[in-house]
């Protein structure tokens, strides 16, 4: 009876053409959004990744627990050391060194007067070490409002914002005044190599983009960091893997109490990012299951529709012997059936559509003016395990659903009109 | 010998208004197992309310209607698809055929909803074409076939499944002249082979020519029951 069923879905184009393609293009709509909507809160994930939090990221004990404050004094030392231990322990990571710290621009005139003051945020990367992939992972180019990229030491990229509240123009000299990690006050003068725009108001009032070689000098910091960062060679946060090469590397500095000692931190382990994950998943179930009321609604009256198209049919079947449970239970399975069919090829095409979205992703940097070191210029979605059944649910649930209610009707027909409703 | 129907004291009252229509009155009637027999009778005079009732797609208001030992009046809604399933035919008089289904397919669906095997759903839906000369074309479509041969196939589809009883409710009315004859031929041909027992409702003089067995019915009672007899019967 399957066999019967699938020749009369297959050959009736009005019984499954159309219901096929509407259940599949809610489907494919399904399945691209929920993949869409994984891109959009990947990219905050990796936004904070590439700026703050990294997939794992290691500090002081004592650091981490005052971070907030940017104290340099209790930043790591011999770094260079623990770096290259945690390339060999954990090769599948890229770990890279960066110095957050506070201090004061000051801007001269050519007599050497202040003509311009201001607090400064300065985030000290490795600008030009061969392996690093800091300027991509910032967005550094894409960001750039005026002049270029540092090329040597003792140049550094400043907020567009601030350039301007500062007056200040691509070659000048501005100095830094602020202290060392051991207290001692500090003074260094820069080049302005160019101007970047940042994409958040706090960086854009008063950031400072230097090398970290600069940095260690300027804060007598030698071979020191106040973090590393390590990020997953695939580009990809992988929540156990962080987890794991987290508790691994902190079982390994267990048995000392010194509170210089390294200690790492998954992503979630920041920020709050992990309330931020669970409810990212949280909104990313109620957005979907919108997205399913939405589509079973349409889907239910394709089932109605069809239903009622095939009252005369059904008129037959029950005049040969074919109890109105029977007609009624095949109905159901021809829905499963359509609904399985128009999943499948939806589900095919929402992931057609968002592996496209994931690797190649919509560019659109020439849709907004200017292009931040925050935010990506590309949309990307994200490929999910919950993508390939996910579309099912509307597009089975939906049909099956449409059917059993358009199918009473079925029950309430009177087999004594049948010679007349025939006759038609 | 039992009679194959027995309309006991039938009658059939449909709600109108507030009063109600009564379609048949206190009708009772015997068919033997074979007959070719016809109701026929103006429109209103209950012939379509008596081949309901025959064919267990409705139920008498009173009396008892016994069909292969059945009474209708007490089947269940499921018992009833299992009598029509299992031993009665019916021909309309529009084909109706699934439009979707080939000629073969059309006529196996009355087996598939006896689970038969497929092998016997083959021998017997090629053998129920052979019996309308139609087993040349089991794989053409209905929209395909002449309105001849749109009969056939609803006569072959009502007979593969070798019911007791066939109904047929005015099979000739949408056919000329020479594929009505053919029809009647056809479905005589299969009374007297297999005998089955046929009963029509009809107003056509063309099927009236070949009944052994005609019921006049007139405002929902028996007017007439009259055996025809060999030498006025086509045959």
């Amino acid at each position: 009876m399957i066999q019967f069923i699938l020749k009369g879905i297959i050959r009736d184009k009005n019984r499954s053409l159309l219901p096929i393609i509407i259940v599949a293009l809610g489907v494919t709509l399904t399945v691209f959004l929920s993949g869409y909507l994984a891109g959009v809160f990947q990219d905050i994930i990796h936004q904070n990744a590439r700026f703050e939090t990294g997939h794992v990221k290691i500090m002081s004990r004592a650091y981490a627990e005052n971070n907030e404050q940017m104290p340099i004094d209790l930043a790591l030392l011999d770094v260079e050391e623990l770096q290259e231990s945690l390339k060999n322990s954990y090769p599948e990571v890229e770990w890279v060194k960066r110095i957050r710290f506070g201090g004061l621009l000051d801007i001269a005139d050519e007599k050497g007067n202040t003509k311009g003051q201001g607090p400064a945020s300065v985030m000290a990367i490795s600008l030009f070490s061969k392996d690093s992939h800091e300027v991509e992972r910032l967005n550094i180019e894409n960001a750039l409002v005026k002049g270029s990229i540092p090329s040597q030491n003792g140049e550094v990229l400043i907020a567009h914002d601030f350039s301007e509240k500062l007056n200040v123009e691509i070659g000048d000299e501005i100095t830094y005044v602020g202290s060392t990690m051991y207290g001692s006050m500090s003074f260094q003068n820069f080049i302005v190599s160019g101007t970047v725009h940042f994409g958040t108001a706090g960086f854009d009032r008063g950031a400072v983009v230097m090398d970290i070689v600069d940095a260690q000098t300027l804060l007598d910091m030698e071979n020191g960091a106040t973090e590393i960062l390590g990020y997953f060679e695939t580009g990809q946060y992988d929540s156990e893997k962080a987890t794991k090469i987290s508790a691994a590397f902190n079982q390994s500095y267990a048995s000392t109490d010194d509170e210089f000692a390294p200690k790492m931190f998954s992503l979630e382990q920041q920020n709050n990012l992990g309330d931020m994950l669970a409810y990212s998943n949280y909104m990313s179930q109620i957005i979907v299951i919108v997205l399913i009321f939405a589509m079973s609604v349409v889907l239910w009256n394709t089932g109605l529709l069809g239903g009622l198209r095939r009252y005369k049919e059904y008129g037959i079947r029950l005049a040969l012997g074919e109890s109105k449970g029977s007609i009624y239970r095949k109905s159901i399975v021809e829905a499963i059936l359509i609904g399985a069919m128009g999943s499948i090829l939806g589900t095919i095409l929402g992931l057609l559509a968002t592996y496209y979205m994931q690797e190649v992703g919509l560019d659109i940097s020439e849709m907004i003016t200017q292009s931040s070191m925050l935010m990506p210029s590309t949309l990307r979605a994200k490929m999910i395990p919950s993508q390939f059944y996910i579309g099912f649910i509307p597009g089975v649930c939906a049909m099956v659903l449409g059917n059993m209610l358009s199918g009473l009707g079925i029950y309430k027909r009177q087999t004594a009109n049948l010679f007349k409703e025939l006759e038609v | 010998m039992e009679p194959i129907i027995k309309i006991e004291n039938v009658t059939k009252k449909f709600p109108e208004g507030e009063g109600e229509f009564v379609a048949l009155k206190n009708i009772n009637l015997e068919f033997q197992e074979g007959e070719f027999s016809g109701i026929v009778g103006p429109s209103g005079s209950g012939k379509t309310t008596l081949l309901n009732i025959i064919g267990s797609l409705d139920q008498p208001s009173s009396g008892n209607a016994w069909v292969m030992d059945k009474n209708v009046a007490e089947l269940s809604h499921k018992e009833s698809a299992q009598l029509r399933n299992l031993h009665l035919g019916f021909i309309f008089q529009v084909y109706n055929l699934l439009p979707v289904y080939t000629v073969f397919e059309n006529v196996e669906f009355a087996l598939l909803l006896q689970n038969k095997s497929k092998e016997e759903r083959r021998k017997a839906v090629m053998q129920a074409l052979e019996w309308v000369g139609l087993e040349n074309i089991p794989d053409k479509k209905p929209s395909k076939l002449s309105g001849g041969e749109g009969q056939r196939v609803a006569i072959a589809r009502a007979m593969v499944k070798e019911p007791k009883i066939v109904l047929a409710d005015e099979p000739t009315a949408n056919l000329d002249a020479t594929n009505a004859h053919a029809i009647i031929q056809t479905m005589k041909k299969l009374n007297e082979e297999l005998g089955t027992t046929f009963l029509f409702s009809t107003h056509d003089e063309k099927v009236m020519q070949y009944l052994n067995r005609i019921i006049h019915l007139k405002g929902g009672e028996v007017e007439k029951d009259e055996i025809i007899t060999a030498q006025n019967q086509k045959s």
